[in-house]
């Protein structure tokens, strides 16, 4: 049979009947819609850094397909500096082209 | 499965596919047990930015709910593990053991009562005796044996009720 120490205690421990708190639960879903936003960009980084990751993997292939071709491989042999310079050239021409991609826009972000 | 776990699912499981609506309801929910636990164990100045990581990361974790446990249970694991993080963060500081928090409605007297006691303490009493838990619950949530939460909670409720027996001698 409870005691008045333990009715005391219960009633002092037990969580507050009432309404919610409006003010948090506008914090949380605040914070949450943030959430939301980070993630989406994350997600958006990974798959353009992915995109530019296997591009580059493309690119490299590619250098070293070209690179074993007779006509290259002799002029490479022949004045490697010129071959390395064309090459390099390639590669610039093909990084300026890839950073041309226009970004996906802000509204795709924030879902309007 | 008891009724309030199956809305309760329902609810998160639309959480997580995306319906922040339905998230908001759990939260209008269970806010305010989850707040006034935090506040008594650890204090009302951490006790709001724990709540919110904990609804965050069960934000997050929607989809992991199972509704085997009642949501409130599930909820205050992921609070204590957010201390647990937060802790471990600010391990190299002198962080002091915070006392009890002041809740409207909670009297002076509990407050102090709190206060003199472990966090651990405080966390097993406030459970077990204030929000219902079973003694199985608090254990697993403090990661405590059956047998030491036991007596926690009875170490707990003989130094509060030594308190209130002097208060009320006085």
């Amino acid at each position: 049979m409870p005691d008045e120490f333990n009715r005391f205690l219960a009633s002092a421990l037990a969580p507050s009947a009432g309404l919610p708190d409006r003010q948090f639960v506008g914090r949380v879903q605040v914070l949450i819609a943030l959430d939301e936003r980070l993630a989406a960009q994350r997600r958006l980084m990974i798959r353009n850094l992915e995109m530019q990751l296997l591009a580059l993997a493309a690119m490299g292939a590619s250098a070293w397909w070209i690179g074993r071709a007779e006509p290259v491989a002799s002029l490479f042999e022949r004045s490697p500096a010129v071959t390395l310079a064309i090459l390099l050239s390639l590669f610039a021409l093909l990084v300026v082209l890839l950073g041309r991609r226009p970004a996906a826009p802000l509204s795709k972000l924030n879902g309007s | 499965m008891h009724r309030s776990n199956d809305e309760d699912l329902a609810l998160s499981k639309r959480a997580a596919r995306g319906d922040s609506a339905a998230f908001a309801m759990l939260v209008e929910k269970y806010e305010r047990s989850l707040r006034a636990f935090l506040s008594r164990a650890f204090g009302s100045e951490v006790a709001d930015d724990i709540a919110q990581d904990a609804f965050i990361k069960a934000w997050r974790a929607a989809g992991q709910y199972d509704g085997r446990a009642r949501y409130s249970t599930w909820l205050t694991r992921i609070a204590w593990r957010c201390r647990l993080d937060a802790l471990r963060r600010h391990r190299r500081e002198d962080v002091s053991e915070p006392e009890a928090g002041d809740l409207p409605g909670m009297s002076a007297e509990i407050t102090d009562m709190l206060g003199r006691l472990s966090e651990s303490e405080r966390a097993a009493l406030v459970l077990c005796e204030g929000h219902g838990w079973t003694h199985n619950e608090a254990a697993e949530l403090l990661s405590l044996p059956l047998g030491t939460l036991k007596s926690t909670v009875a170490r707990a409720k003989a130094k509060c009720r030594k308190m209130w027996e002097g208060a009320e001698n006085a």
